[in-house]
């Protein structure tokens, strides 16, 4: 029964072993999908290039479809799957800054590492910067830690939140999937017309 | 239907099957209900003759002193007497809302009411819900006041029941409790600087802060 981790099939060593892999894999995945290139990714900011969201959207549909047909079946037990505690209001406002960052620098935090380790020179510097705001963010951290913590609604998911079935958020997702590629793919043509990127 | 099928790119048929997919879901509704239950009786039963899914308040102690972080303790009573005493690094979960936890299943728990009444139908609950470690305090608070919190020593005591005693009575001290002496049915406080009448009201002791720490560290 999956998970393996939380069954004890294996123990934290070996779990590292298998993030490497996995994370090798992902980042495998993201280069061949292009998104090791800045300037594909920050085109996503000017509606120009809809590939993260077509991407994004179809990797949660994936993971999604999998987990729940594999608790139908039982493989699975998915009150064991790990999810972090909600934390609203911090969460809305970090969300906030990580775009503002990804629209300036054109990388989010696991895409500047596919782009540097291709030898992309934003790349390494979007990653120094990273560090410097990590440094900065441990500075601060006591002034900040009561805001942190606040708002916590702990393990959020949106059955609990709308009081729906599993099935019904699934399937409500997946149309809401399929609608956001239609539109991606007619905001597209209607965009790049009007040629609004600087890229 | 074949030939109109054939026209659609790999995009469009993919996103046909995960319609099909999410409409089946739709119409699976919950694909696991926490609230059926299935239970190897055999194995419940064997459980209990053995007595391992017992533990006793001066291990719990001694746990607790030694900050061991290996385990959750989870304190059934309602939030009111909850927040009246509580052990140290206990967490409160009425036993009505233990199936809607955040409890994990791969847990070590500790479950603990006023006596085992409570508690053997909360391991029951959750051994029958697949939580793999779940144990009874033995005895319950009653057993914690009595044992940790008031120890009670005879006067008429062998050297050995002294002995014994005073490492009590450490224990008790460091969770604020007092220990007495027992002459003559009038219970003396051994320790002076706590004033406490022989039946003292349990005053809720400092709080070690967090609950115990969550056994697997996790994140992206």
């Amino acid at each position: 029964m999956m998970p393996y981790y939380k069954f004890d099939y294996f123990g934290f060593d070996f779990s590292l072993v298998i993030a490497f892999v996995i994370g090798i894999g992902f980042g495998f995945a993201l280069e061949r999908g292009g998104f090791g290139n800045a300037r594909i990714l920050a085109a996503q900011f000017y509606f120009t290039n809809m590939r993260v969201l077509k991407v994004m959207f179809s990797a949660i549909v994936t993971a999604m479809i999998g987990l729940f047909y594999f608790a139908w079946i039982g493989w699975l037990d998915l009150s064991l799957i790990y999810i972090g505690d909600t934390y609203l209001v911090p969460q809305i406002v970090g969300g906030f800054i990580l775009g503002v960052g990804f629209t300036i620098g054109g990388y989010c935090p696991g895409t500047s590492f596919v782009s540097a380790s291709t030898g992309r020179k934003d790349g390494i510097v979007f990653i120094l910067g990273i560090l410097f705001g990590i440094f900065v963010f441990g500075e601060i951290f006591p002034l900040i830690e009561d805001f942190y913590y606040s708002t916590n609604l702990g393990r959020a998911t949106l059955p609990d939140a709308l009081g729906l079935p599993y099935g019904m958020v699934v399937f409500l997702v997946v149309l809401m999937a399929i609608g956001a590629f239609a539109l991606a793919g007619w905001g597209e043509k209607v965009m790049s017309k009007k040629n609004w990127s600087r890229c | 239907m074949k030939n109109l099928f054939e026209k659609l790119t790999i995009a469009q048929k993919l996103a046909l099957v995960a319609f099909v997919l999410g409409f089946i879901a739709l119409l699976i509704g919950n694909p696991n209900n926490s609230n059926k239950i299935t239970i190897n009786a055999k194995e419940l039963s064997l459980s209990t003759i053995k007595d391992h899914d017992k533990i006793n308040v001066m291990t719990l102690a001694d746990w607790i002193i030694k900050e061991k972080g290996d385990y959750t303790l989870v304190d059934l009573r309602s939030e009111k007497e909850f927040n009246e005493y509580n052990i140290p690094t206990s967490i409160n979960i009425p036993i009505e809302s233990l199936l809607n936890s955040d409890l994990m299943r791969n847990q070590k728990i500790i479950v603990y009411g006023i006596d085992d009444v409570t508690s053997a139908q909360a391991w029951f609950i959750l051994k029958s819900a697949n939580y793999k470690a779940v144990y009874i305090l033995n005895g319950g608070l009653n057993a914690w006041k009595n044992e940790i919190l008031f120890p009670k020593l005879d006067v008429n005591a062998t050297e050995e029941q002294k002995a014994e005693f005073e490492k009590v009575k450490q224990i008790s001290l460091h969770f604020g409790g007092s220990p007495q002496i027992i002459s003559g049915g009038t219970a003396t406080v051994v320790n002076q600087e706590i004033k406490a009448p022989t039946t003292p009201k349990i005053s809720a002791p400092v709080s070690t802060g967090k609950p115990a720490a969550k056994k697997k560290k996790e994140g992206c």
